[in-house]
């Protein structure tokens, strides 16, 4: 396996993707046939309502689920076809992931929690609690560094989540829905976060929300109706991160 | 993922659920217990029986006698002892051999005051007689021409000539007696037959002959090895020989043994050994056959009360597969947020496995603890419980014979198979918790 070609390509690429559920005796397609090529540090929002398959997509694109047919491949390397341990090691080594309810563990602090993906790559304990709580404190919970979730509120957890899908420099950032539990005045915060987190490192962010609000953050807005693609543009109304 | 971060996250999710925690342990505790107090109590009662052979005489010595009525060819002679030598596992022999003649008497003392009437003198090889398990009360072995041992009490067969007759005997059986029959403080004997030269005298149809001897050694007395060990002498076999040539006058004849006692290297060797005597066609003697049955009948009952306590184990080991399962059908979503994270698969198998195996260690080493302090209770209850007691209770001795022995490869034993236990129990919820999907972290509640 080559290392992920991440300059000269785009960063995702998407070809002839199909997804199909067998659900009883029938089967359903969520998704029919996929094209899609995003660049790396775009902020790529895949738009849609429920059932339009945008969580099928994310999944495939996140290699958490096979597609039925096609091929995913991040930085060059088709992600759809790695056995179990070589896409753990993919994950923790390219990709970051926040969370419509934030998953962080429960039994761990916030500052083992953020840590979590440098354990998996196997970081000495006091290295990587050093960078998690460095990383807190810009996301502002040095107050909270060894609180556990249970103590913290929607917004905090998910300042956390960002925390944790930042922390190990990833390639690629999949939010889904990352701020379907939250109060407006709390998305605004996480959102500019998660862009700000973005733009600067030149990360890659993919966003799923059926929220059109949301939409405006992203550089460019896929549309996904009934497992198709029906339009894919870059937004020329790109709303910039509130400057912190 | 490190080893540490891995023992850590483990511990951590024991201590998670701390009463589901306890009670599996407590579970493997118990099972871990019955295991080691029912195989100590084997132990025990094997160890005791072993006690209870010993004292019947020792048990690596094969005693082979000659055939009866048998014809020239199988006799007692020098060529079988070497034939015995060579045999493997042999790792000594001693011929045996009575001097037969109808009337004896030893004499000693200045002028002859000391008079023993009957002894048994038998003829050994004395060089070979440490090895052989002849132990020593006094002196040293004979190392030239002359010199003899004594038997412990032969000094109790003399007489004093000078006291009236009837009153010069000390009897050794007059005082008290322990509960083996054994006289406590025997009355201390005229004599010590090893400070004074010892003159044998011997009747025989030709005239009397006379022998000087010296004794430098007195062996211990043993009655498996006969009773010259008690009140007779033991000379070295060629200064049997030349005596018997004497009152027999059978001259340059090879010698016939009486027995040839064999000691074998080891007891597993001496059922083989004895079998290749037999085989040569010579009757044997030896505490095997006493000895195997018993010893399969204390292996059974080992075996069996070893089981009883598996089964308790096994028992726990369910306990522990429980444990595992609900704690993961609890963490699914922990488990799959942290594939979603990037954690490989083996390192969550093997979280899993070593929550389990955890369980199994701690209630593996607390059951051992709590089975040793179980086996010295049960050792002073049965001792009698004193403070004197307390010692030969919990690492016996000599003399004292325990209920329940628990030896250090019993501990280690336990343990090991409480961990495999637990192992093999978190087998089967390990494997499931790696198949769940890291699709499970996205799921919402």
């Amino acid at each position: 396996m080559n290392g992920p070609d991440l300059r000269s390509r785009p960063i995702i690429e998407v070809k002839d993707v199909r997804k199909e559920y067998p659900i009883g005796d029938e089967t359903v397609v969520a998704l029919k046939r996929i094209n899609l090529s995003v660049s790396r540090g775009e902020i790529c929002c895949i738009f849609g309502t429920s059932g339009s398959g945008k969580s099928t997509l994310l999944n495939q694109l996140a290699g958490m689920e096979k597609p039925t047919r096609g091929e995913v491949r991040i930085g060059g390397v088709p992600i759809s076809r790695l056995n179990e341990h070589h896409l753990a090691a993919f994950r923790h080594q390219h990709l970051g992931f926040v969370f419509q309810s934030y998953n962080l563990l429960p039994n761990l602090t916030a500052t083992e929690n953020v840590a979590l993906p440098l354990m998996f790559r196997g970081v000495p304990k006091a290295q990587r609690e050093a960078a998690a709580r460095k990383l807190l404190t810009r996301v502002g919970l040095a107050h909270r560094l060894d609180h556990f979730p249970r103590q913290m509120s929607g917004g905090q957890q998910q300042r956390a989540g960002i925390a944790r899908a930042f922390i190990a420099r990833p390639d690629v950032v999949f939010a889904d829905e990352p701020t379907g539990n939250l109060d407006s005045k709390t998305t605004v915060e996480i959102m500019d976060m998660i862009c700000s987190f973005a733009r600067d490192y030149h990360q890659t962010i993919i966003l799923v929300t059926h929220d059109p609000e949301m939409a405006a953050y992203a550089s460019r807005i896929v549309k996904l109706i009934d497992g198709e693609i029906v339009s894919n543009q870059v937004n020329q109304k790109e709303r910039f991160p509130h400057e912190a | 993922m490190k080893q540490k971060d891995m023992l850590r996250i483990c511990l951590q999710n024991l201590m998670r659920r701390k009463s589901r925690t306890f009670l599996t342990v407590l579970g493997v505790l118990i099972g871990c217990c019955s295991i080691v107090i029912m195989v100590s109590l084997g132990i025990g009662m094997k160890e005791a029986q072993d006690r209870t052979l010993a004292e019947m005489g020792d048990l690596t010595i094969i005693t082979v006698s000659a055939p009866q009525g048998g014809r020239g060819k199988v006799k007692l002679d020098d060529g079988l002892l070497r034939r015995l030598r060579a045999l493997p596992g042999v790792a000594a022999l001693t011929p045996k051999l009575t001097l037969d003649v109808d009337s004896i008497r030893l004499l000693t003392g200045s002028g002859n005051r000391y008079v023993a009437d009957w002894t048994t003198v038998v003829g050994v090889d004395t060089a070979a007689l440490d090895q052989m398990g002849y132990r020593l009360t006094d002196g040293a072995l004979p190392k030239r021409e002359g010199e003899v041992l004594v038997g412990q009490y032969l000094a109790y067969s003399f007489k004093d000539t000078l006291r009236p007759e009837g009153r010069n005997m000390i009897d050794r059986w007059s005082g008290e007696f322990d509960e083996t029959g054994k006289p406590v403080d025997p009355p201390p004997p005229y004599l010590d037959p090893l400070k004074k030269p010892l003159t044998l005298e011997i009747e025989t149809q030709s005239g009397k002959i006379t022998l000087p001897f010296t004794p430098v050694g007195a062996v211990k007395e043993d009655y498996s090895k006969g009773s010259e060990t008690s009140e007779g002498i033991l000379v070295n076999m060629p200064d049997l020989l030349k005596l018997m040539e004497k009152t027999q006058g059978r001259k340059g004849k090879k010698p016939v043994y009486d027995s040839v006692m064999v000691k074998v290297k080891s007891i597993e060797q001496v059922e083989p050994v004895e079998r290749e005597i037999k085989a040569m066609g010579y009757p044997t003697e030896s505490m095997e056959s006493i000895r195997k049955p018993m010893e399969k009948e204390a292996r059974q009952k080992q075996m069996m009360l070893g089981g009883l306590g598996a089964i308790s184990l096994f028992v726990a080991a369910l306990g522990i597969t429980n444990t595992m399962i609900m704690s993961i059908s609890e963490r699914t979503r922990e488990i799959g947020i942290m594939k979603s994270l990037g954690c490989y698969v083996t390192d969550i198998r093997v979280m899993f496995l070593s929550e389990a195996g955890a369980i199994g260690l701690i209630g593996g080493l607390i059951g051992c603890v709590i089975s040793l302090i179980a086996s010295i209770t049960i050792n002073l209850v049965s001792l009698g419980p004193s403070v004197d007691n307390l010692l030969p209770a919990i690492v016996g001795g000599e003399t004292v014979t325990r209920v329940s022995v628990i030896p250090p490869w019993l501990l280690l034993f336990a343990i090991f198979f409480s961990i495999l236990i637990g192992l093999g129990s978190g087998y089967y919820p390990a494997n499931k918790a790696v198949r769940i999907p890291a699709l499970e972290a996205i799921k919402s509640e």
